[in-house]
């Protein structure tokens, strides 16, 4: 694990030593960045997240620390060993990857406290099916199951422990005005999420 | 001159304006004067207020400052006049008279510095033909200074940002990067050279640049200054109702700009900007991230960006090349209105 301490710098200063950070730490390397500005925080985490480097923040009081998972690349990555065949070799058999879209917080329609419950029970339940899924991406509405206080948080949570990369659509955290109120997942915008589906072999819409 | 401006701020020039999007929120629910003789007001988001008096002649109101972006007085006074008198131009406007605007600290800055940034401010304005005929001064730390101008032009020939028609090649005057530059000298990552020839073009008014327009009859264009190239740009493609295409791989750069960049020297406001842009741009496959965050970096007095038909767009380079504009290029096009108002390639 390498320390990037940004304590008491300024933007630009944290993205500078972010950036120098990662090219410093040897492959597979975790990255640990301590930041206390908050625009500066909000800066490091835009960036990763539009560079793929998947991360994981802890907050403690008015310190981030922010570490770059070096070593877990999304599963969406190219997988070398699918351009490693030659033609007359069988092919390697593919993982299926599987996408999980949210546009809502609840599940289905008719009532809304019945929807919000089966959302959470899907949630709960994904985070058992082996393998987990690549990827949960959430938007419109969606992104709102991330935020603090959501029922559906700490499944979310385990499902990133699992490996699953999280995406929140950072327009839709705009609209919605909860930039501050996600603890967990990247900020992506629509080329990323638009791609991610597009590489999907099965998308499953709760 | 001894006292270093730099010491009194965080953020300077036209990084330090409230962020794009929450500005729009703001003035959204103003209301708007209805008047027949208010030819441009914010709805265009343009860069200064016309007014018309009578057929041959409409007044061009605009102001603009901010606080120190450069150590030296002087440079900074001659860079915020400058940058102030640059949305005159970029309506097609001949600027005529202006205002100081200045908040000083009396009590914590020499009085030396404040005559050294009017100083520079005067000298700027006598350059553009403008007579600098009042001015008012607020205590107040960390300083700020500007000018509110008044220009002229005939009711006929305003440019601005709704002039942009479908076709139409975008000509811009000046390399970008100041954001990234100056932030890069704060951190003492710049060459002095690199950070004089930023300092050069903020100091260098848009005045050829708008001889120029008016000699090819240009009706769409805006100056390049706090919202960077695609703010400014995605606020020309909205008001007139196109989508525009930047070629960023054409853009010309400040030299040391990309370097910085790709180091993480992204200053907050270009994500700011970046959020404002986000909704309504789309990045195309493969465009490189330190492009597209330069693409987004707040300038100071930049330069002008015009849409020129594509039948007279090799004259007008040729004109800015040989009038001292040497790194003015072709960057971009105004395409049919597409599902996006920027596009970033």
């Amino acid at each position: 694990m390498k320390t990037v301490d940004t304590r008491g710098l300024t933007c630009p200063a944290p993205l500078i030593k972010t950036r120098q950070g990662l090219n410093e730490a040897s492959a597979g390397e975790d990255v640990e960045i301590l930041i206390d500005n908050p625009t500066s925080f909000s800066n490091v985490k835009r960036y990763l997240s539009d560079n793929r480097l998947p991360y994981t923040v802890r907050e403690e009081g008015s310190l981030a620390i922010v570490t770059v998972r070096r070593g877990e690349k999304t599963e969406l990555s190219v997988n070398e060993t699918e351009y490693c065949t030659t033609g007359s070799e069988e092919p390697a058999p593919k993982v299926r990857k599987t996408v999980v879209a949210v546009s809502s917080e609840r599940m289905g329609s008719g009532d809304d406290v019945l929807g919000t419950k089966l959302m959470v029970s899907f949630f709960r339940t994904l985070v058992m099916l082996e393998p987990p899924p690549a990827a949960v991406v959430f938007y419109n509405a969606g992104v709102k199951l991330a935020m603090d206080d959501s029922p559906a948080l700490d499944h979310i949570r385990e499902l990133s422990e699992k490996g699953t990369a999280i995406y929140l659509c950072t327009t839709c955290i705009n609209h919605f005005g909860i930039r501050d109120r996600l603890p967990t997942g990247s900020f992506s915008d629509m080329y990323q999420i638009v791609n991610i589906l597009r590489d999907a072999d099965h998308i499953i819409c709760p | 001159m001894s006292f270093d401006l730099l010491t009194t701020v965080e953020t300077g020039g036209c990084s330090a304006k409230i962020p794009p999007r929450q500005l729009e929120e703001l003035l959204k629910d103003l209301h708007l004067p209805a008047d027949p003789r208010i030819l441009v007001d914010i709805s265009t988001h343009d860069d200064a207020g016309v007014y018309k008096i009578n057929d041959e002649t409409a007044l061009v109101l605009t102001t603009d400052f901010f606080p120190p972006l450069v150590s030296d007085g002087y440079d900074f006074g001659l860079i915020a006049a400058t940058n102030s008198i640059s949305d005159i131009y970029a309506m097609g406007a001949t600027p005529l008279v202006a205002l100081n605007i200045m908040m000083f600290p009396s009590s914590r800055i020499p009085m030396e510095v404040y005559r050294e940034i009017l100083r520079g401010g005067n000298d700027k304005a006598q350059e553009a033909g403008v007579s600098i005929i009042g001015g008012h001064t607020i205590d107040d730390y960390p300083p700020k200074y500007g000018l509110a101008v008044i220009g002229t032009v005939h009711p006929d020939r305003v440019i601005t940002n709704a002039g942009v028609r479908e076709g139409d090649e975008l000509v811009l005057t000046k390399p970008v990067g100041t954001g990234i530059i100056l932030a890069g000298h704060r951190l003492k990552m710049t060459t002095p050279g690199q950070l004089a020839a930023a300092v050069l073009t903020m100091k260098q008014l848009n005045n050829r640049g708008a001889e120029l327009m008016a000699r090819h009859s240009i009706r769409g264009a805006t100056d390049i200054t706090g919202f960077g190239l695609a703010g400014h740009a995605l606020k020309m493609a909205r008001a007139s109702g196109v989508t525009i295409e930047l070629y960023m791989k054409n853009v010309p750069l400040l030299d040391g700009t990309y370097s910085l960049a790709e180091q993480g020297c992204i200053p907050g406001a270009a994500f700011r900007n970046l959020d404002y842009t986000e909704g309504d741009t789309l990045p195309a496959d493969g465009l490189d991230y330190t492009l597209k965050m330069i693409a987004h970096d707040a300038q100071t007095s930049g330069g002008l960006l015009m849409a020129v038909a594509p039948e007279r767009s090799d004259k007008m380079l040729r004109d800015l090349h040989s009038s001292g504009d040497p790194e003015a290029a072709v960057i971009g096009k105004a395409v049919r209105r597409r599902e996006a108002s920027l596009i970033l390639a």
